[in-house]
């Protein structure tokens, strides 16, 4: 049997007195979408960040294809070195809510730079792939223009084009069309769509429950902290249902309601 | 006021455009250094920032000036006057400047370090490639306001025995018993050099691309 | 090489007899720019548009040139136009004019600063001009001003330094007499700079003491 893409093993997290995660175990496998849902606060953007080790589990181990991320295995529960980190990380994408887009370099600038300096590719070679990534979220037109002059939208598709261009295996997606006008969204979830169809592995933390239902292959839904629900959309939706998933639900359709009318 | 007095005048603040400039950028990398040592996460290298900032801010310019052109000699180093200047107006402007981009390091979004993390890139890495151009478009008018502080300072270094604009100036009124108005031309010139940098700083402030909010 | 500290450090009532006569001069003079300076701002703010554009011109001259030639010119050029001044009054009156134009922008930022609605709902409940004044626009406007006010006595200190090259007694030309009298010229200023390193940063830390009580007055 091969490793899952992502492997979340009793993880547990404290921020000071608060229990932010309360020991979560998950498998994600490669080529399936998971798509994180739950109500603000319910850790989910937590335990996204913790599968980038951009927060430390308190407890628990997470590994990506099977090796470790941020603490070595063993007995003693060590960090690992920095270089050991980026080799591992080397492997995952992160599209964050708020673009992250580096401010002082063009669109082109933000997805080559890592290429040129991490990758050590040649301008020239970094900027025709950057091109072609840019290119493939439909901004190739705009590949010179600064974050400040693109819109919402364009700007997390430039995210997305920087953190594909380095040839992950799996992307991370922290409610990465929750800052964006509603008429903006759907740019951004067609770029997903479509990758998703491409067979990527993914996490989606979301509030696009529509989203969610039609690509994810997996729903986890977290309250409080734990993981409540891990499973199919169908079993998810259609399934007897558990009260707080309900309750959560019902006020996204009550939302969505008012937005009718 | 001839146009002969004049002219050394001017002749001479070219000198004092030389000193001052050379010495913002030298100031500049040097702190972008010792913002480097402050943030390093060594508590070593972030003592030593912190006191090399606290003293040359907290030492007059022209007791730094005296002290770095006699110490030289006596540990066995001679340079030429416009070196020594440059070292000490540099080694003053950096301590400055260290604080201003302070405020810029602290003003980097985590979002836009965190992004460059994943990006692969070592804590070195995004220090020059992420946070520093960002903290340096943020301070970006500190920069120009620095620069003018230190033209006017560049007056001092008469005290190291290089010839610039107010060297010049108490040369000539020494010589033709005229200070009052030679004094206030070379004002007249200060005044008019600042004025320049001034307006070239808030173009070059407008034509800085990708500034948040703009 | 060696060096001898001690030989400067005999001359200790010297020494401090400079130090009191820079900080007589950074006192006086700062004392005298704020409130300089502080009539200059209201002038400006109140005075009329005529005041204001008259008042800009010798502000920004001050600002825009260095100190070292705004004292020479006092000083030296000074006899020429019958203004014949001893070093320290020039010395004193120097900073004095030089530290109020950049107090009258401080308090000019500090007026700008205290929000119109505040003087709207001081005019509304029927104070008078004088009034809203001293009750409103001054306290707000104290805090605001309060940190770049002590920043720049702080660079009034280190200015007075230059003093010594209009010859003023102060501690920087008392320190260097006594360098060259024990041939000691380096150890000399070794002492100049950790006196005034350690009168800066005392000033700084008086600076946050003062801050930190009058905004817990004012929350």
């Amino acid at each position: 049997m091969t490793d899952p893409a992502i492997n979340v093993s009793h993880v547990s997290k404290q921020f000071g007195e608060t229990q932010v995660l309360r020991d979560i175990s998950m498998q994600v496998e490669a080529g399936k979408v998971s798509c994180l849902i739950g109500p603000s606060g319910s850790g989910k953007s937590t335990l996204l960040r913790c599968m980038a080790f951009l927060e430390q589990a308190t407890s628990g181990s997470i590994h990506i294809e099977g090796e470790p991320l941020g603490f070595t295995d063993g007995p003693q529960r060590r960090r690992q070195s920095p270089a050991e980190l980026r080799r591992v990380r080397s492997r995952i994408g992160m599209v964050f809510q708020q673009f992250n887009l580096w401010p002082h370099m063009t669109a082109l600038g933000n997805v080559a730079i890592a290429l040129r300096k991490v990758r050590g590719m040649s301008r020239s070679d970094a900027e025709d792939r950057a091109m072609a990534q840019l290119d493939k979220v439909g901004l190739k037109e705009r590949a010179h223009h600064y974050p400040a002059q693109l819109s919402g939208g364009q700007q997390q598709r430039v995210a997305i084009a920087r953190a594909l261009a380095l040839d992950p295996t799996i992307m991370l997606f922290d409610e990465p069309t929750s800052a964006l006008d509603p008429e903006l969204t759907g740019e951004v979830l067609n770029v997903m769509r479509q990758l998703a169809s491409e067979g990527m592995t993914m996490v989606v933390v979301t509030h696009e429950i529509g989203f969610a239902a039609s690509v994810g292959n997996r729903i986890a839904f977290l309250d409080g902290g734990r993981l409540l629900f891990h499973d199919t959309p169908q079993a998810v939706f259609a399934a007897p249902r558990e009260p707080r998933l309900e309750q959560f639900l019902d006020t996204y359709l009550d939302r969505g309601a008012s937005m009718l009318k | 006021m001839t146009w002969k007095l004049f002219s050394l005048l001017l002749e001479a603040s070219l000198m004092t455009i030389l000193v001052s400039a050379v010495s913002i950028l030298m100031g500049l990398v040097m702190a972008i250094v010792l913002s480097g040592l402050r943030m390093s996460g060594s508590r070593v290298a972030d003592a030593g920032a912190g006191v090399f900032i606290s003293f040359f801010r907290g030492v007059p310019l022209l007791v730094q000036l005296l002290l770095i052109f006699n110490l030289l000699p006596v540990i066995g180093i001679t340079l030429p006057s416009l070196a020594t200047a440059i070292i000490g107006l540099s080694l003053c402007t950096a301590a400055y400047q260290a604080e201003n981009l302070r405020g810029g390091f602290e003003g980097v979004a985590p979002g836009l370090i965190e992004s460059a993390e994943m990006a692969g890139f070592t804590r070195m890495q995004s220090f020059i490639y992420i946070r520093t151009p960002i903290a340096l478009r943020m301070t970006f008018p500190a920069l120009v306001n620095e620069a003018i502080l230190i033209l006017k300072a560049s007056s001092l270094v008469s005290v190291v025995g290089l010839i610039e604009l107010t060297k010049m100036a108490q040369n000539l009124s020494a010589s033709t018993y005229r200070p009052l108005p030679i004094f206030a031309a070379a004002g007249v010139i200060y005044l008019a050099i600042n004025l320049v940098v001034a307006a070239i700083g808030q173009r070059a402030e407008n034509a800085l691309p990708g500034l948040p909010g703009k | 090489m060696s060096f001898d500290f001690a030989v400067i450090l005999a001359k200790l009532p010297q020494i401090l007899s400079g130090l009191g006569v820079t900080i007589l001069i950074w006192v006086g003079g700062t004392f005298a720019a704020v409130v300089l300076g502080f009539v200059v701002a209201t002038l400006r703010r109140f005075g009329g548009r005529g005041i204001e554009v008259i008042l800009r011109a010798p502000i920004e001259i001050l600002r825009g040139t260095p100190f070292l030639v705004q004292i020479f010119l006092l000083y030296f050029g000074g006899p020429y136009i019958g203004l014949r001044l001893d070093p320290w009054l020039a010395g004193l009156l120097g900073i004095s004019i030089y530290g109020a134009a950049y107090y009258a922008e401080i308090f000019r930022a500090g007026f700008q600063s205290v929000p119109v609605g505040h003087v709207e709902a001081a005019e509304c409940a029927g104070l008078s001009r004088n009034q809203i004044i001293t009750a409103i626009l001054l306290p707000e406007m104290a805090l605001l001003v309060l940190p770049p006010a002590l920043n720049m006595s702080v660079i009034l200190l280190k200015e007075t330094a230059l003093l010594s090259l209009i010859t003023v007694p102060e501690l920087t030309m008392t320190v260097q007499a006594i360098g060259s009298q024990q041939y000691a010229f380096v150890e000399s200023l070794v002492i100049l700079a950790l006196v005034y390193w350690a009168l800066v940063e005392l000033a700084n830390w008086l600076g946050r003491y003062a801050e930190r009580n009058l905004s817990k007055l004012s929350a």
